[in-house]
């Protein structure tokens, strides 16, 4: 009788991420990245005790480090979420391997992000003053900054990817408390589950608003990109400003949401014994397609910034060419070469289906998509109007502290939800093959 | 303190027989139903004849006050209240202040979805009779259950305990509360 | 009674003194007290502690500081130096508290007077600028003046007299000095050997002279580093006796210059280059051509005409020949004309119209032969003059430090007394000074600092700062000016009047020593006189006159000496830019004053031409070892574009081992390389690179202007002619009607002395960060002065552009600003609210001019922080984390307008004047209101040279520029402009 095996296999399904098979592999991870969020709080701490002088950043280079991890994390997370809102509108069967950690990963990502642009202040206790609150001065925030605007790009960010992920995870938060072995787990889950019920009801009320909030993702998603090039497009910095940096940064935020996305879903396979029955060849191959189209893409945009460039007046033309063979050259390149070149390997369905390529091609964009912020920042600001203040900036101890402590928090939190949520959606699976049984 | 009927709850081991009894019941006359399963069933809403629609119109609507008002804030605050020359431009910069209205309109399109499906669904309730059905925690992982109410016109306990057995319901609890 | 009734000025100056006395001790007091500075840091909402005291609090403070004011100005009136003269000069306004006191009074370089008006904020003196009525200023300034200010409340400054290494008290050093004067009394002064600096005080002049008498058997020398020069050498052997040149450039057409840098340094540089610029925008003239023969590239030079960048040798070869040419009749037409030919063809047809300078530096036939072609042009008493030595004292050889180190080596000298100087560090290395001064018996040092000589000597006592006490000098012209204190002492020290009185026991503090002084000079008109030239600053008609000289026409030079063999081996000795002889090396303002060349700060460097280095395997940081005559010092290199070949530059003054805490360890110290005989220019140095290398902190990394439209040149004859693009801009344009400030600063004036630089710090009390942040790139000056070349890399055009904020229209800063921290002002300013900022910099980010700078550190806290006493009270010091930048010295601004405004009228053109403008020795800034079509800065708006940076951005700036104007051609006639 088919509807019984759908039970068991629902309840496999539902079994696999809080199975107690979590091996010391697992524990030294989350030590490890718990460490680097130690860090993190140490240099945090010294930041605001001491002031950011205690970074290279200098004039002309008033940014470093700072803006281009944070524009780093923003993309990585805008791509993850824009991804798993387009899975959810196309109900495409990929979301239910994929939108899980999918929406996971972008609201980690938004909370990285997040620290730099807080903690990039010269006051950081002050960051609230771009709130329009009646203030003792009785002056508002300046709207015409598109600082402010990313200002609300990030709350807004964080809320909507907090809502896509917890509407998702709604009804699995009512199967984990229904199943919970201990009362205070069943306490916690089901205070979250906010007394899911799983009445038809509320699966069509839940199905409706699921799919608003991940229409509401889409535009934000490409909004905030454009906000964050925005802040760089403003500007007068030769490099910087250009019309075509919007399209850059999603482009470019989208593949390395794509590489990030590949990154886990490989590591998972790879980690969890009994996973790939629920992300399976057919979505490793699926992802890998996608992230080879997007790294096209990206070439296409990376000659349509040298060409624009060398239309442009001659300020621009040595902006460019100083990106493509001055200082800082190196960066450049290698966002080329692993953004743009090192997908191609994705050609090979072989590629598009083994773990370990997967994780490597995943790493290599995002590193890739690292480097080509850096590259735009440090390197766009080397050359603009008067020679004497071209100067040199290198990014100092605290500076990288900062940052591998933000890859530490990502990884902890990471590690903490395929620990206790389901990495893969419960009831979308038994959804699923249900729909494949009935049909 | 007395304890009254709640209303009759059968469980049913497959989507489909929760199906055909929900079609049943509603056959027989019942309108106080509801339906209990571990994933969506739209045929059976459609049974029940759910109204969703509510929810986008409340979400659009929520999406065009939300950006209007950031619009209007933002003008009220940069040109009128503390207006300021900042750099020459003019106080009303109107394309600057786009792009925060259109972050803000999606905030409260997402925002207003959640809330709206939260009310409809009488959300965060975290005690129900429902609960109370014996092996009920399984409504979230393989099983399904139907409950007709107490307070259904056509209510009569035995001849829906008789209606759900013939559909062939595993289990049937008559649910009783405390009031 | 103290000691104001008694010379009769009159009383509504001198009868508030006693009370203002007590009034400043108390306020400077309550401003320098630790609480005071908290209130003050409650204007920053982040800062304020919980321990913030309230407004009963403050009011107790004030109290009880006003009352123990009271006591110690009591306390004042019984100090041994007597109580501070209260003096204004005229139009000054009259004190009330917070409204800013002004003061006349003079500052010494290379012994030499430059007036200067001290403003001081209820008892601390915070700023200094030039007088207009002193003949070496005319109102202008250099560094040196704007930075005294920062010395006087040096932390570092000795306090104690020490003796053996130990402190004493003043009781036990006077009871020394005492005992010194009755044991010299008593054996007329045999084996009293007395070391002075030359300094042109009459009244230091008259204790002498007493000193001379009673204790005839004394030996008295007198050594500075720099003005050990060999101009009286010169002068003797042209016109038969020792004499001073001084120059007026305002009758000069053709100048050329050997050497030195008569415009950017020495005692008369400021009154010179004011001269030159009013003759140079005489409107009436042609353009005077200036030609500028040196080894290493000086202000002078880059302002020349024609440079030419020339060793030693070449220097003198090119000094002889020109004296020929001008002598015989011009060289045959047919021939290719040398450029000797050229310059001695203008010269001649400039007659008495022309003028040559020789540098201190040169050689005595050099200076002896640019002399006679004075004379020969018969430019004497016409663009120079002859006077008699303005620094009597330190003419004859028997009072050189040469003399002095033989008497030690004889073992004459029972004591030693050092008065003031370090000749421990800047004696010529040969002589090796300090050991010599160790075995002097005993021996006395008078100095500010416990520093080298100090270190050596058996006793040390503090010496006043010249702001703390009474005085007098003479100007490079010979007039004489007064120097009074402008502070209580802030500590307990004596002035080498003060010892000089004690020994020939002369009664007194120094005011009566001046007032003796003068006195002498009065008689009966003393009392009339007096008070006008306290209040001047300066006594009326005391130049010196042109010496009689009997008309030596005809004199010679010997011929000249075998040519030194070719070979990168001359090294010639400079003063430095920012540290002068060493003196100023504690200074942090001046340490972290970008050098107008090379932009280096904290340090120095050995200056070559590129092809010298490369021949000798160096390059720029590189450490080379530079050995002669048995003396090796290390340092490193710098390449330096239009410095001579075959020569190496050293700037002294650096590499001080007891200067302080920010002057010690930084630079190089060439003093041991140095030989007494040959001071200025040394052959015959090996030099060898030994693998190592320094980290030279420059300020500025690019030199040229990659093409750009910057600095503008248009050419001297002929109409301006650039294409004017038209205006448009989408956004409407904001009226400012009433006032609307705007600058013009003009590159054909500015010789990028860097004076500007320092005011602008002194005023607005822009922090210093030290070495480090500096090389970071984080240094904080709101007003910094770009340096490009142009042209080819040996001999190339050096430009200096003065860039403070352009105070935009169309800011673009102002727009990023996500919290309104920085907006323009109802008269256009673009105003920064350092309260208001949260620190995200994106206004730097999208300043294309790069002006605004960031606190990144509490610099204002940090160790080479200005003390807070010489912090300007009506500036905001700045917290961490925010940004600031030129803001027009606003503050002067509404100090204006509050004066107008109480007078009912507008405000006055030129009534408002920044720091920078105030400073500039040729007034290239010009400060006032665009709307008004009478003001300088509309009329220099409206001049064709004026252009603006960075136009094409349309950013509209406030600030705009004059365009430089081109050297002209060789021998062609000078146009108008």
């Amino acid at each position: 009788m088919t509807d019984s095996r759908v039970e068991r296999s629902a309840t496999e399904a539902a079994r696999i991420p809080l199975s107690p098979r979590y091996g010391r592999g697992w524990l030294a991870a989350l030590i490890a990245s718990v460490l680097m969020v130690l860090v993190l709080a140490y240099v945090i701490a010294e930041l605001v005790v001491a002031g950011i002088g205690i970074w290279g950043t200098n004039i002309p280079f008033v940014w470093g480090f700072d803006l281009s991890n944070y524009v780093w994390w923003i993309g990585l997370a805008n791509g993850c979420s824009l991804f798993a809102a387009i899975l959810v509108l196309r109900r495409h069967s990929l979301r239910t391997a994929i939108n899980r950690f999918a929406e996971g990963l972008a609201l980690f990502a938004v909370i990285c992000a997040a620290i730099f642009p807080l903690f990039h202040l010269g006051r950081p206790w002050l960051f609230y003053w771009t709130f329009p609150y009646p203030a003792t001065f009785q002056v508002w925030p300046q709207f015409r900054s598109p600082l402010t605007w990313d200002f609300w790009a990030i709350i807004t960010h964080l809320i909507v990817t907090t809502m896509l992920w917890y509407v998702g995870l709604l009804p699995d938060l009512a199967t984990l408390r229904d199943r919970a072995r201990t009362p205070v787990a069943r306490r916690v889950f089901g205070s979250f589950a906010l007394g899911w019920r799983s009445s038809v009801r509320h699966w069509a009320f839940h199905q409706r608003a699921y799919r608003l909030v991940a229409i509401a993702v889409i535009p934000l998603a490409l909004v905030i990109q454009s906000t964050v090039a925005f802040e760089f497009a403003i500007t007068l910095v030769p490099s910087w400003h250009e019309t075509r940096l919007p399209l850059h940064y999603v482009v470019s935020g989208l593949e390395s949401g794509l590489g990030l996305i590949l990154l886990a879903a490989a590591a998972l396979r790879g980690s969890l014994r009994g996973i790939d029955r629920f992300i399976d060849d057919e979505d490793m191959n699926l992802i890998g397609k996608l992230l080879l189209a997007n790294a096209l893409v990206a070439c296409l945009v990376y000659a349509g910034e040298v060409a624009s460039a060398l239309l442009a007046g001659p300020l621009m033309v040595e902006a460019i060419l100083n990106r493509l063979v001055g200082h800082y050259a190196g960066l450049y390149w290698g966002a080329i070469a692993l953004s743009v070149l090192l997908p191609q390997a994705l050609w090979s369905s072989r590629m598009r289906r083994s773990n370990p390529a997967g994780i490597l091609i995943g790493l290599g964009v995002i590193a890739g998509i690292w480097l080509d912020r850096l590259s735009i920042i440090v390197g766009g600001m080397q050359r603009d109007y008067l020679p004497s203040t071209w100067r040199i900036y290198a990014p100092t101890q605290p500076e990288w502290a900062l940052f591998l402590g933000s890859i530490g928090l990502f990884a902890a939190m990471f590690l903490l939800l395929m620990r206790f949520l389901p990495v893969v959606s419960m009831s979308e699976t038994r959804h699923d093959e249900y729909r494949e049984a009935s049909s | 303190m007395s304890r009254s009927d709640y209303g009759i709850v059968a469980e049913f081991a497959s989507a489909n027989g929760l199906l055909a009894a929900t079609r049943a019941a509603r056959d027989a006359g019942y309108r106080r139903l509801d339906a209990f399963a571990p994933f969506p069933l739209a045929d059976v809403s459609v049974v029940l004849g759910h109204r969703t629609a509510v929810v986008p119109l409340i979400a659009a609507t929520a999406a065009v006050v939300g950006g209007g008002l950031s619009y209007l804030a933002q003008y009220w605050m940069n040109a009128v209240d503390y207006p300021l020359n900042v750099g020459g431009r003019p106080l009303h910069s109107w394309p600057a202040f786009i792009p925060a209205t259109i972050i803000v309109s999606a905030l409260w399109l997402a925002a207003a979805a959640f809330l709206t499906m939260l009310f409809k669904c009488g959300l965060p309730r975290f005690s129900h009779p429902m609960f109370d059905v014996p092996g009920f925690e399984r409504a979230s992982d393989e099983r399904f259950f139907l409950w007709v109410s107490s307070e259904d016109p056509a209510y009569e306990p035995r001849d829906v305990a008789a209606l759900l057995q013939r559909q062939g319901a595993v289990a049937i609890t008559r649910l009783e509360v405390t009031r | 009674m103290t000691g104001e009734e008694d010379d009769g000025r009159p009383s509504d100056v001198t009868g508030s003194g006693p009370c203002e006395t007590r009034l400043w001790r108390s306020l400077e007091e309550l401003a320098g007290s630790e609480e005071v500075r908290r209130f003050g840091g409650a204007e920053f909402p982040e800062a304020a502690t919980p321990e913030t005291i309230d407004r009963r609090a403050l009011l107790n403070l004030m109290t009880a500081s006003l009352a123990l004011g009271g006591l110690t100005g009591c306390a004042v009136n019984r100090q041994p130096w007597g109580a501070p003269l209260l003096a204004q000069p005229r139009l000054a306004p009259q004190h009330t508290p917070g409204v800013p006191l002004i003061f006349a009074t003079s500052l010494e370089l290379d012994g030499l007077g430059r007036g200067v008006l001290v403003r001081s904020h209820d008892g601390r003196p915070v700023k200094i600028d030039g007088n207009p009525l002193h003949p070496a200023s005319l109102g202008g300034t250099d560094v040196f003046m704007q930075a005294e200010v920062l010395s006087l409340y040096d932390p570092d400054r000795s306090t104690v007299p020490m003796a053996g290494g130990m402190r004493r008290s003043w009781d036990d050093a006077s009871l020394y000095v005492t005992q010194l004067s009755h044991q010299f009394q008593a054996n007329a002064g045999r084996g009293l050997h007395i070391l002075l600096e030359p300094c042109a005080s009459p009244t230091r002049d008259r204790l002498i002279a007493l000193a001379r008498q009673t204790l005839p058997e004394a030996r008295w020398y007198f050594h500075a580093p720099l003005t050990d020069g060999n101009t009286h050498v010169a002068t003797a052997r042209v016109f038969g006796r020792p004499l001073d040149p001084v120059l007026d450039l305002m009758q000069a057409d053709v100048i050329l210059t050997l050497g030195g840098d008569p415009l950017g340094a020495g005692a008369g540089h400021i009154r010179y280059a004011a001269d030159y610029a009013q003759r140079r925008h005489a409107r009436d003239r042609p353009l005077p051509r200036l030609y500028s023969a040196e080894t290493s590239p000086s202000l002078t030079g880059a302002r020349a005409d024609h440079r030419l960048a020339l060793p030693p040798r070449e220097i003198e070869a090119l000094a002889r020949q020109v004296l020929d040419l001008v002598r015989n009749a011009a060289p045959p037409p047919a021939a290719p004309q040398s450029l000797a030919a050229i310059i001695a063809g203008d010269l001649r047809r400039a007659g008495a119209g022309g003028l040559v300078v020789p540098g201190r530096e040169q050689a005595a036939d050099v200076q002896a032969i640019a002399h006679a072609i004075n004379v020969e042009l018969g430019a004497v008493n016409r663009t120079v003059r002859y006077v008699e030595p303005i620094i009597q004292a330190s003419t004859d050889q028997s009072s050189s430090l040469l003399a002095l180190a033989e008497a030690i080596g004889r073992g004459v000298v029972d004591t030693l007394l050092i008065l003031g100087g370090n000749p421990a560090y800047d004696a010529p290395g040969d002589l090796e000074f300090a050991d010599l001064i160790g075995r002097v018996p005993s021996s006395l040092h008078l100095s500010y600092y416990f520093d080298e000589t100090s270190r050596v000597c058996r006793w040390h006592l503090p010496a006043r700062h010249a702001l703390e006490s009474w005085g007098d000098l003479r100007a490079f012209d010979g007039t004489a000016g007064l120097r009074q204190p402008v502070t209580v002492p802030l500590v307990e020290a004596m002035t080498a009047e003060d010892v000089l009185a004690q020994l020939v026991g002369e009664a007194g503090d120094g005011h009566a020593h001046v007032q003796a002084t003068w006195r002498e000079v009065w008689g009966e008109e003393f009392d009339a006189r007096w008070p006008t030239a306290l209040e001047d600053g300066v006594i009326a008609g005391s130049a010196a006159p042109a010496a009689s000289l009997a008309a030596p026409v005809g004199w010679s030079p010997p011929p000249a000496g075998p040519p030194v063999a070719a070979g990168y081996s001359m090294v010639v000795f400079a003063p430095d830019p920012s540290v002068w002889d060493g003196r100023f090396a504690n200074n942090g303002w001046l340490q972290e004053l970008p050098k107008p060349f090379t932009k280096q700060v904290w340090g120095n460097a050995a200056l070559m031409a590129s092809d010298t280095a490369s021949a000798l395997g160096l390059a720029t940081g590189d450490i080379a070892t530079f050995t002669h005559g048995g003396r090796t010092i290390e340092a490193p290199i710098w390449i330096m574009p239009g410095h001579a070949p075959d020569a190496v530059t050293m700037t002294l003054g650096y590499g001080r081992r007891a200067a302080g805490r920010q002057g010690s360890q930084r630079g190089f110290d060439a003093y041991p390389l140095r030989s007494s005989r040959e001071l200025w220019a040394l052959a015959g140095v090996t030099i060898a690179a030994n693998g190592r290398r320094d980290a030279l902190i420059s300020t500025q990394h690019h030199h040229g202007m990659e093409g750009r439209d910057i600095v503008r040149v248009v050419p001297a004859t002929g109409p301006v002619n650039w294409p004017v693009e038209p205006r448009r801009s989408m956004y409407p344009d904001y009226v400012y009607d009433g006032n609307a400030w705007g600058m013009s600063i003009d590159l054909d004036l500015c010789l990028g002395c860097n004076a500007c630089v320092v005011a602008c710090q002194a005023e607005n009390n822009v922090p210093i960060v030290g070495p480090d942040e500096v090389a970071q790139g984080r240094e904080m000056h709101w007003l910094r002065i770009d340096r490009y070349f142009a042209g080819v890399p040996d001999a190339p055009e050096t430009y200096f552009q003065p860039v403070p904020c352009m105070h935009c229209e169309k800011a673009p800063c102002e727009v990023v600003c996500p919290v309104n921290a920085t907006v323009h002002s109802s008269e256009g300013l673009n105003e920064m609210t350092y309260n208001r900022c949260v620190g995200t910099r994106t206004c730097s980010n999208n300043c294309p001019y790069k002006v605004r700078r960031f606190n990144w550190f509490n610099y204002n806290q940090k160790p080479p922080a200005a003390p807070d006493a010489v912090q300007n009270p009506e500036v905001t010091v700045r917290w961490r984390g925010v940004v600031e930048k030129c803001t027009y010295c606003v503050h002067r601004i509404s100090t204006a307008r509050i004066a107008a405004k109480m007078e009912g009228r507008p405000i006055r053109d030129g009534e408002v004047m920044t720091a920078c403008q105030q400073a500039c020795p040729t007034r290239a800034i010009v400060f006032g209101n665009i709307n008004d079509p009478d003001s300088a800065v509309y009329r220099c708006r409206e001049n064709p040279r004026s252009y603006e940076l960075l136009k094409d951005l349309n950013t509209r700036p406030r600030t705009t520029y004059l365009a430089r104007i081109a050297g002209l051609g060789r021998g062609s006639v000078g146009g108008t402009r």
